[in-house]
């Protein structure tokens, strides 16, 4: 016994020496904190000076390139590894605790909430830069009174119609029901004037905001989670004008995103709202189109949800300062956002780049969302998604009426928000 | 024997290595159950009496490895606050509170250049608002200075010197690689308005926001002056009126996630409802899915049933694609508008059913789809337990003048229960917990109206309980989510023991060996 022990001893002590050696031995012991007091010489710039960008597959190749052309300008080297965009958000919650996050990521503006309430991301100067933005595409990434991102694109969905079905494009709610109506006695092979796929917040959102409904009040300080407005005057009017469409037989209630876009572009519906990533399925199929504002309802034209996307600094970032100045010397430039929006045409956030876009539909997509409300980025939002599709698809599907489901709906909401 | 300490010796060597990164990350539970399982395998392997037990050890290791810190840590996080808004440690959540900074009052914000003396100093020229331009060291209060005087060189075109005596100007390309380690920490001016570099561009009399006090246990807002107390509890650092800072962090909350569970409304409203159809679907889906493999497996087990390799091949096909894409598939083929199914009822019935809008025949899609994606695997198991009934009992029974259901009845099922049986309280477990299908589906969906909490009529537990942790409050909830894993567990497994002990499933086995 003894004997064994001696050999497996020794043998571990032999094998252990050889994996140190193999091992990157940094990662065994702490780097020493660089104190205030003495600052190093540094005759030659010692650390390399590189930088990790989380980015989607769109924006990855530009940021690579010609992020990396100016970067190296700087001596900076930006290492971009390429994820799902929706990916991003979850695994900065894993890698950055553990210190092995990026130092910029991309993300949409309505992560903020869970990203702050979390400590994920560093709060922002932009100094001077700052007038160079989209002010409503700046306040998006906004959270309670600190800035987190630089904003690069902003989408909204937009009022699309076929022009051959809808030669005057509806400008209220009731003159689609009038549509609708002309259409189903007509022989244009359309069977109504709007269609809307259930259980889907989003696109429903310009519908109930023209008639004066919310999901949260805006206050000065941003959404107020107190105050829950699915059960509001407007947001029940809004379901009671889809009720009365479902009444007249005019609405669909199985549609999904892709039976929506389907029908549109087979020509079976004159109108639908969608965002410019449709936009090249709808130019495939050879309809002619018109892309507008919404519909008013008691309370003026629909305003579409804003979306807003940019580049964050993650609070585990080691080079806080650094991974800033890629942001507003590097990023914020007029080359650099104008070959962002070339990878994947969106309305840019820049206003130079925005106010040069030559291209007339996604103009009219700016447009429709000029007056847009930023999608709350406020964590209870999670408690609001699931509640208010729900109501949506019991009102479209004729199983409630309009004020039922969104009472319900918002009694929902306060219910998960209390989180009992 | 010294090939086995060799190899023992390297197992060790790699467990140390381990070890030492886990306890430097503060990893402790997997650092624990790690040194537990090395001990272990040098135990067994060096033990003579253990002997026996040295083929099993890397399948033991494995499992503690693999299995049980899963579980550990699952049951770990029911007892805390882990979730959205409390996913750091205490210490990170001081840290990133402490990053914080504030302008006081009166603080003044300037443009600066940097300059490094021979031996490494490094000194500011800060441009003020007005342009009133000063030399500032590190800890020493501000020198009014103006480019061009005695030892500073004349003004660039930001009006920042292009040289002081006995320094050189660092150019942006140097300035970037020490403006984290070096650059930022330090202080110019004097205290307590103190001025640092905020940005690139900016240095400012910024202050440190949130101070934290380790005796106090709290942290204090310099710029309002509240106090936030370490709330253990809650896992927040709260002011006395209430409001807290964000990030929160992790505690233990004991069994708070379980009486929420308790006295969610959740288990109010439609619980029953959903409970009843999990049932209902784990038993229907296994029921189907064997009913229609065994048929097939009979069929196919006749040794004269021509071309049976190519169309039991066909039969397998299901089982062999992915069961998220044989869903969408199904999905497609079902949908109202476009889908083969639903278009070719409206031309023989002139109606086909609301299969994702209507409750009744939302569950019937999903058991189809479940029957399809299901059956191959019982065709397989019954096809392999059939053969293994011995012929020469048949015979006997024809003999005897037993007709085919009476064969069947009386001799297939019950020796085949005895092999199958097992596999099928394994389906029913599965089912019982089978969230993709539910999901891929239709999400649970089409919603049931007026619910305490959102819930469909094709959710089952663990999709409706689901919503509850990752779809509610400000985000997911871990730990809740883990407390009601933990639930749905003794609901399953008290249901599977039921099984077992009813049919004798062990017994049988046993008096078979």
């Amino acid at each position: 016994m003894n004997k064994k022990m001696f050999w497996l001893l020794s043998l571990t002590v032999v094998a252990g020496m050889l994996l140190a050696a193999c091992a990157p031995s940094a990662e065994l012991t702490e780097a020493p904190e660089p104190t205030a007091a003495e600052p190093e010489p540094t005759a030659v710039p010692a650390e390399p000076t590189e930088l990790i960008v989380w980015a989607d597959a769109n924006r990855a190749p530009v940021i690579n390139e010609l992020g990396n052309q100016f970067a190296s300008e700087l001596g900076i080297t930006l290492t971009v590894q390429e994820m799902g965009f929706g990916d991003i958000r979850d695994q900065l919650a894993v890698a950055g605790p553990a210190g092995e996050g990026p130092d910029i990521i991309i993300g949409a503006h309505d992560w903020l909430g869970q990203l702050v309430a979390n400590g994920l991301v560093s709060p922002l100067d932009l100094g001077a830069k700052a007038s160079e933005f989209l002010p409503a595409a700046l306040t998006a990434f906004a959270y309670e009174g600190q800035q987190y991102g630089v904003p690069y694109a902003t989408e909204n969905v937009a009022f699309v119609c076929n022009s051959a079905l809808a030669p005057t494009v509806p400008t209220t709610w009731d003159d689609v029901q009038t549509l609708a109506d002309e259409l189903e006695s007509s022989s244009s092979g359309a069977t109504t004037a709007w269609t809307i796929q259930t259980n889907d917040p989003y696109h429903y959102f310009p519908l109930m905001s023209s008639f004066g409904g919310y999901v949260f009040g805006l206050t000065d300080a941003g959404y107020d989670a107190s105050d829950v407005g699915l059960d509001s005057p407007g947001a029940i009017a809004a379901a009671t004008w889809v009720e009365a469409m479902v009444d007249a037989g005019h609405l669909d209630a199985d549609v999904n995103y892709d039976v929506m876009h389907a029908l549109f572009t087979g020509g079976q519906v004159a109108c639908i709202g969608t965002g410019p990533w449709a936009l090249q399925a709808i130019k495939d199929s050879g309809v002619s189109y018109t892309i507008n504002s919404f519909p008013a309802g008691d309370e003026g034209p629909g305003r579409p949800f804003l979306g807003v996307q940019g580049f964050m600094v993650s609070a585990f970032s080691e080079n806080q300062l650094l991974a800033q100045t890629v942001l507003t010397e590097v990023f914020a430039t007029e080359e650099f956002m104008s070959a962002l929006y070339t990878a994947e045409p969106r309305p840019s956030a820049y206003l130079a780049v925005r106010d040069a876009t030559s291209d007339a539909d996604l103009a009219a997509f700016a447009a429709a969302g000029a007056d847009g409300l930023p999608m709350p980025a406020i964590p209870e939002m999670s408690s609001v998604w699931e509640a208010w599709g729900n109501a949506t698809t019991l009102v479209i599907t004729g199983q409630q009426s309009g004020e039922e489901a969104f009472m319900n709906a918002a009694a929902q909401v306060r219910t998960l928000i209390a989180g009992e | 024997m010294a090939l086995r300490l060799t190899a023992l010796a390297i197992v060790d060597s790699f467990a140390v290595l381990l070890l030492s990164l886990l306890i430097r990350d503060r990893l402790w539970l997997l650092a624990a159950i790690l040194l537990l399982t090395t001990l272990m395998v040098n135990a067994i392997n060096l033990s003579d009496r253990l002997y026996p037990l040295r083929w099993m050890s890397p399948a033991i290791a494995v499992i503690m490895l693999l299995v049980l810190y899963p579980i550990l840590f699952t049951v770990y996080s029911a007892f805390t606050n882990y979730s959205d808004g409390h996913l750091l440690t205490k210490a990170q959540s001081i840290n990133r509170i402490e990053q914080d900074t504030y302008l006081p009052k009166g603080g003044v914000t300037y443009s600066w250049a940097a300059y490094r003396a021979d031996d490494g100093e490094i000194i500011l020229w800060l441009i003020g608002g007005e342009g009133q331009g000063y030399l500032a060291r590190p800890n020493e209060p501000l020198q009014s200075a103006t480019p061009g005087a005695s030892g500073v060189g004349g003004a660039d075109e930001n009006g920042f010197p292009v040289s002081i005596e006995g320094y050189t100007r660092l150019a942006l390309v140097d300035i970037l690689p020490i403006l984290d380690s070096t650059l930022a920490p330090l202080e110019f001016g004097e205290p307590p308005l103190t001025i640092k570099i905020s940005t690139i561009r900016e240095a400012a009399q910024r202050q440190q926001r949130y101070v934290y006090d380790s005796e106090q246990d709290a942290i204090a807002d310099q710029s309002t002056g509240i106090t936030y107390f370490a709330d253990e509890d809650q896992g927040y650092f709260t002011s006395e009126t209430g409001d807290s800072l964000n990030p929160g962090y992790q505690v233990v909350v004991g069994f708070r996630n379980f009486q929420r569970l308790l006295n969610s409304p959740a288990l109010r409203g439609p619980f029953l409802l959903v409970f009843g159809w999990t049932i209902a679907f784990a038993f229907l889906s296994v029921v189907s899915t064997f009913a229609l493999g065994l048929f097939l497996a009979l069929i196919y087990n006749n040794a004269f049933f021509p071309g049976k390799k190519f169309v039991r091949a066909l039969l397998i096909l299901p089982y062999a694609i992915p069961g998220i894409i044989g869903i969408l598939i199904w999905r497609g083929m079902l949908n109202q508008h476009f889908g083969v199914i639903a278009a070719s009822m409206l031309d023989w019935f002139g109606w086909s059913p609301g299969w994702f809008t209507d409750p009744t025949w939302a569950k019937v899609g999903i058991l189809l789809v479940n029957l399809w994606l299901g059956f191959p695997y019982m065709m397989l198991v019954c096809g392999g337990a059939l053969q293994a009934i011995p012929n020469d009992i048949y015979e006997a029974a024809e003999v005897d003048g037993a007709g085919v259901f009476q064969r069947f009845w009386n001799i297939t099922m019950p020796l085949l229960l005895v092999s199958v049986g097992p596999l099928l309280i394994a389906s029913f477990t599965f089912n019982f917990n089978n969230f993709s299908v539910i999901y891929a589906y239709n999400e649970g969906l089409p919603p049931i109206p007026n619910t305490a909490t959102p819930a469909g009529y094709t959710d089952i537990l663990i999709s409706y309980t689901f919503r509850l942790a990752f779809q509610a409050g400000r985000g997911a909830d871990y730990g809740y989510a883990n407390a009601i894993t933990i639930a749905i567990f003794v609901i399953v497994a008290s249901i599977t023991l039921f099984q077992y002990r009813f049919m004798g499933m062990w017994e049988e086995v046993s008096k078979n060996v």
